[in-house]
């Protein structure tokens, strides 16, 4: 048994508050990291989907005898051949996992088929014959609206609503229909286990939601399925929702051998749903000091063809309707339609994007009908701790720092006035468009709140297991790693907890461990965060109370100067921990919409400093600048990580990207004529990090993915509206709505 | 043409390694030449083109993104026949050829009969490309090319192709060209002829600009509207001009 003398109790590293090295980060960047388009199994097919070309029609026949008379055809599945459940959801199986009697959008799966190689394939999937007899589709949001075509509707009616103001602004506002784009398209790679399971390995942000539905749907026990966590290249709630896993789960089943798919491009966009298109109708009513006194909004969603989450994410749109503003007569009416658009679903913000654009636009007319600064209108109306949400009336317990947002926003120093001498620097960039007399400069600010973590009385939890190996200690979990830093940020929380160095995170199995909900909503570090660290702390606690120790650090238990326990008698030993955390009940509202929803809330602001070129409708967003209330950053590089990324897609909003429909049709799948923002388009971005304790989430950390994209629209198209003239009611900002108001 | 599925030809033949065609040059007279292995990256750095030929220069570094330039061609992007390539522009708009060669010698096509539509040239399938010729301006070269992408890097909303040669206080030759607002590049000869034969002014820079929008024949998409596109082609010509005249009265 050692001793020690003088020595000081170990201080671990890659603690809570630091930065360390991501697990992934180098091999990310060195292409060893396994993405699910790497996955491989001996013996193993390649599959295709064929999909409908019409967004609406009725499927006549499918001959799929000109596919399997190709050599090397394995299998082609229709409708017929789903074993279990015909439908899936999120939230509701109504979508077909084959569409049967109807295909209901442009690029629906119709059938699968599994063959030797990629190309046969493909060349199988074209040769199936299917007779589509073209149905008149609906997509138009109000017709839909007209005919009842509905996944809900929602009425939020908080206090007096007779209460009138002394200024009125009105406003309508359109959002077009983002997609997450994440660069790795949806992939994976079905095992089956000889045994009448299966193992699927795929993109997904929730594999025990992609578990319970491929049980159903191939009609198997739960414990014949197993969904793994594997290897993401971005998710931004694209990977909620079921898409191959179904179909590769059968083709495995029925061929007996490993299949594979992945999906190209331009079914990346067909094959996962979008962000909501939203239709916005405002009447802000202040008194003549700018208090807000009655806020009316309507909010329109376009669900597309089946249900996904746009309940929920109408609810948000919703409940964030007034934005981080209090106000005492609130009138929202909401509704997310049944079109045959592409279905629309979770993206980064969920429905607290969409309304943020229309109520920040609003406050600007207001604070203009007001001659007031628009920060200054924003501080007297702002919503903080211990005030009532506009809309539900759910007291704030957890710290909200709206006014230090704002007076952080206020403090920040602009930049030189423009423009640059710089010709890359201007609207068109290196396009070299533009010339400086062109252009014009505008700043404006936006402020956004969202919650954190599932809402609506829904039972969110996350399990996770802290286990003692001989390195160390190994958190266990099936929280996805989609590239937000979560497999650094829980064993840094294990670090802390346990007071030692050595800690790896393993993704585990749908079979190994109980769910930890979605990577979503900014939930993981709070919920899978907490139960790391309410695991770590236990375990710690009944290793000492073993050997009656008073330190734990990386050589083993201490009393004292004596280490009692060397790290090999506790590896030795079957110390694990498993806890199922939840975070503070909500409830769902009630006919009024009123109740407590939600569990947090994180509140951010941004300011966007734009230049114009007025008669070309160029733009350059030259800076974005932030102070978002983070909790406390366990994490603050990738804290501003998030941040930095969150506001890129939040400037992609505002000024490019767009599923442009026809029809039904998109008409731009691909990443040539659908527009990301690349490291040219980025922003300087001068984040502030507002930290304040009270927050449930593990040492008071809030989630932070979202916030970041929330407001960060709305500033630019602020700026945009600065710098112009033009009112800007639609984002993205196209060209011609600035060159051609 | 194979990366849009256009085509998928049994054979290709790689003309990258005949010698001696990657140059660019000008003669005694003024004509320039441009081999048809000439990257658009020699163009954009070519200490010839600033005052020999202006609108090239300017439409060198906007051709697609740096690493196609470093591959592509001026004579390839000609070949190609996109109606949203940027050389077919300024190549019509200096009333420039193709010299294609074959089996039987070789021959000048003007590149405005050269582009047949979308995709689609002249050459026939026993010819290769080898050259493009500017010709000889007839006076002091100006002009410019303006191209509008909704971020950088996209196909081209619209561009504009402006060559001027001046004699004297006079526009002795005009040639303005259109790109991505037809099924081909669009040769503007209306507007080029009202700039010819008089001296440049804030007037008739207006009425160029309006014929060079009445020649666009845009169609609504994703990157705009057509209203959109054709009123970029306005500001496009009338900026380009108005940068001349101001040159012009400058070193007047």
């Amino acid at each position: 048994m050692s001793t020690r003398t003088g020595r000081k109790v170990g201080t671990p590293q890659g603690v809570v508050g630091t930065s360390p090295l991501r697990p992934d980060g180098i091999p990310k960047l060195q292409g060893r990291f396994e993405y699910a388009q790497d996955l491989a199994a001996e013996g193993m097919l390649w599959a295709a989907t064929v999909r409908s070309p019409h967004a609406r029609a009725r499927i006549a026949s499918i001959d799929i005898a000109p596919a399997l008379a190709i050599g090397g055809v394995h299998a082609c599945l229709t409708a017929d051949d789903v074993p279990g459940r015909a439908t899936f959801g999120l939230e509701h199986p109504d979508q077909p996992v084959l569409a049967a009697q109807e295909a209901r959008f442009w690029g629906e799966p119709v059938a699968v088929v599994a063959a030797e190689d990629l190309d046969t394939a493909r060349r199988a999937a074209a040769a199936i014959e299917v007779g589509y007899e073209p149905l008149e589709a609906l997509t138009d949001p109000e017709e839909a609206n007209r005919r009842d075509e509905v996944f809900r509707r929602m009425r939020i009616r908080r206090g007096d609503q007779s209460v009138r103001g002394a200024v009125v602004v009105e406003g309508e506002y359109e959002v077009g229909m983002q997609d997450q784009a994440p660069l790795g398209t949806e992939a994976g790679l079905a095992v089956p286990d000889g045994q009448g399971g299966v193992d699927l390995y795929a993109t997904s942000q929730y594999v025990h939601v992609d578990q319970e539905q491929v049980v159903a749907s191939l009609g198997l026990r739960p414990d014949q399925v197993r969904s793994h966590p594997t290897g993401i290249g971005g998710a931004f709630g694209a990977r909620e929702d079921v898409n191959l896993h179904i179909h590769l789960c059968m083709l495995a089943l029925h061929t007996g051998r490993p299949v594979k798919m992945v999906y190209r491009r331009s079914e990346s966009f067909t094959g996962h749903v979008h962000r909501h298109p939203a239709w916005l109708r405002y009447r802000h009513e202040a008194d003549r000091d700018g208090r807000l006194v009655r806020v009316e909004a309507s909010v329109v969603l376009d669900g597309g063809a089946y249900a996904s989450t746009t309940s929920a994410v109408l609810a948000n749109a919703c409940y964030f309707a007034v934005g981080p503003y209090t106000c005492d007569s609130v009138a929202v009416d909401g509704v997310g339609v049944r079109t045959n658009n592409p279905p629309c679903g979770a993206m980064r913000g969920f429905g607290a994007v969409q309304v943020c654009f229309g109520y920040e636009s609003q406050m600007d007319r207001l604070a203009h009908a007001l001659e007031m600064d628009p920060l200054t209108l924003r501080e007297i109306n702002a919503l903080e701790t211990g005030h009532p949400l506009a809309t539900t009336g759910q007291v704030i317990q957890t710290p909200l720092p709206t006014v230090e947002v704002i007076k952080s926003l206020q403090a920040m120093p602009l930049p030189e006035a423009g423009p640059s001498d710089l010709p890359t620097e201007l609207p068109g960039g290196s396009g070299l468009t533009s010339e400086p007399q062109h252009v014009t400069r505008g700043v404006g600010y936006a402020l956004g709140i969202k919650n954190l973590g599932f809402s609506e009385g829904s039972d969110d939890y996350a399990q996770a297991r802290v286990r003692i190996t001989d390195s160390g200690a190994v958190v266990e979990t099936a929280a996805i790693e989609v590239g937000q830093g979560l497999v650094t940020v829980l064993a840094q929380i294990a670090r802390s907890a346990l007071g030692i160095s050595h800690v790896e995170v393993a993704h585990v199995d749908t079979s190994k461990i109980d769910s930890a909900g979605s990577t979503s909503a900014s939930r993981q570090t709070q919920v899978s965060g907490g139960a790391t660290l309410e695991a770590a702390q236990r375990l710690r606690e009944r290793i000492l109370g073993q050997f009656d120790g008073d330190v734990l650090d990386d050589e083993g238990v201490w009393r004292g100067d004596t280490l009692v326990t060397p790290w090999t008698a506790l590896a030795a030993g079957d110390w694990e921990e498993t806890v199922t955390f939840r975070h503070p009940p909500t409830t769902m509202t009630d006919d009024n919409g009123q109740g407590v929803a939600h569990a947090d809330f994180a509140v951010a602001g941004h300011r966007a400093v734009v230049d114009v070129d007025v008669e070309l409708g160029l733009v350059k967003v030259l800076r974005v600048d932030t102070a978002q209330d983070v909790g406390l950053a366990l994490n603050p590089q990738s804290v501003r990580g998030q941040i930095e990324g969150g506001i890129l897609q939040g400037v992609g909003l505002a000024v490019m990207e767009e599923l442009v429909m026809g029809e039904g049709v998109i008409l731009n799948p691909t990443f040539t004529d659908y527009l990301l923002p690349t490291i040219l388009d980025a922003p300087e971005v001068e984040a502030l990090l507002i930290e304040q304790e009270g927050s449930w989430g593990p040492y008071g950390a809030k989630g932070v993915g979202e916030p970041p994209t929330i407001s960060s629209t709305a500033a630019v198209a602020a700026a945009i509206r600065a710098a112009s003239g033009r009112e800007i009611e639609r984002v993205p900002v196209r060209p011609q709505d600035i060159a051609l108001p | 043409m194979m990366k849009l599925r256009f085509a998928s030809p049994e054979m290709l033949v790689d003309i990258n390694e005949i010698p001696d065609l990657d140059y660019h040059r000008v003669d005694d007279d003024g004509t320039i030449r441009v081999g048809a292995v000439c990257r658009h990256a020699d163009l954009e750095r070519s200490s010839l083109l600033d005052t020999r030929q202006p609108t090239m220069a300017a439409a060198a570094p906007l051709v697609a993104d740096p690493i196609v330039r470093m591959r592509g061609t001026l004579v390839g992007s000609v070949c190609h026949a996109d109606p949203q390539g940027d050389w077919a522009s300024v190549m019509t708009a200096l009333d420039a050829s193709i010299i294609a060669q074959g089996p039987n010698g070789r021959r000048s096509i003007a590149v405005r009969d050269f582009v047949l539509g979308p995709f689609q040239n002249a050459l026939a399938f026993d010819e290769i490309a080898v050259e493009a010729v500017v010709p000889t301006p007839r006076g002091m070269p100006a002009g410019g090319y303006l191209k509008l992408e909704r971020r950088v890097g996209d196909y081209a909303t619209v561009g504009v192709a402006v060559a001027i040669d001046r004699v004297g206080s006079q526009v002795g030759r005009a040639g303005i060209a259109l790109t991505a607002v037809g099924p081909a590049t669009i040769a503007a000869d209306a507007a080029a002829q009202k700039l010819t034969g008089r001296p440049l002014t804030a007037d008739n820079i207006g009425e160029a600009a309006e014929l060079a929008a009445e020649a666009a024949q845009p169609k609504s998409d994703h990157r705009g509207s057509a209203d959109f596109k054709r009123q970029m082609v306005r500001v496009f010509t009338s900026r380009i001009l108005t940068g001349l005249l101001r040159s012009e009265e400058e070193a007047a």
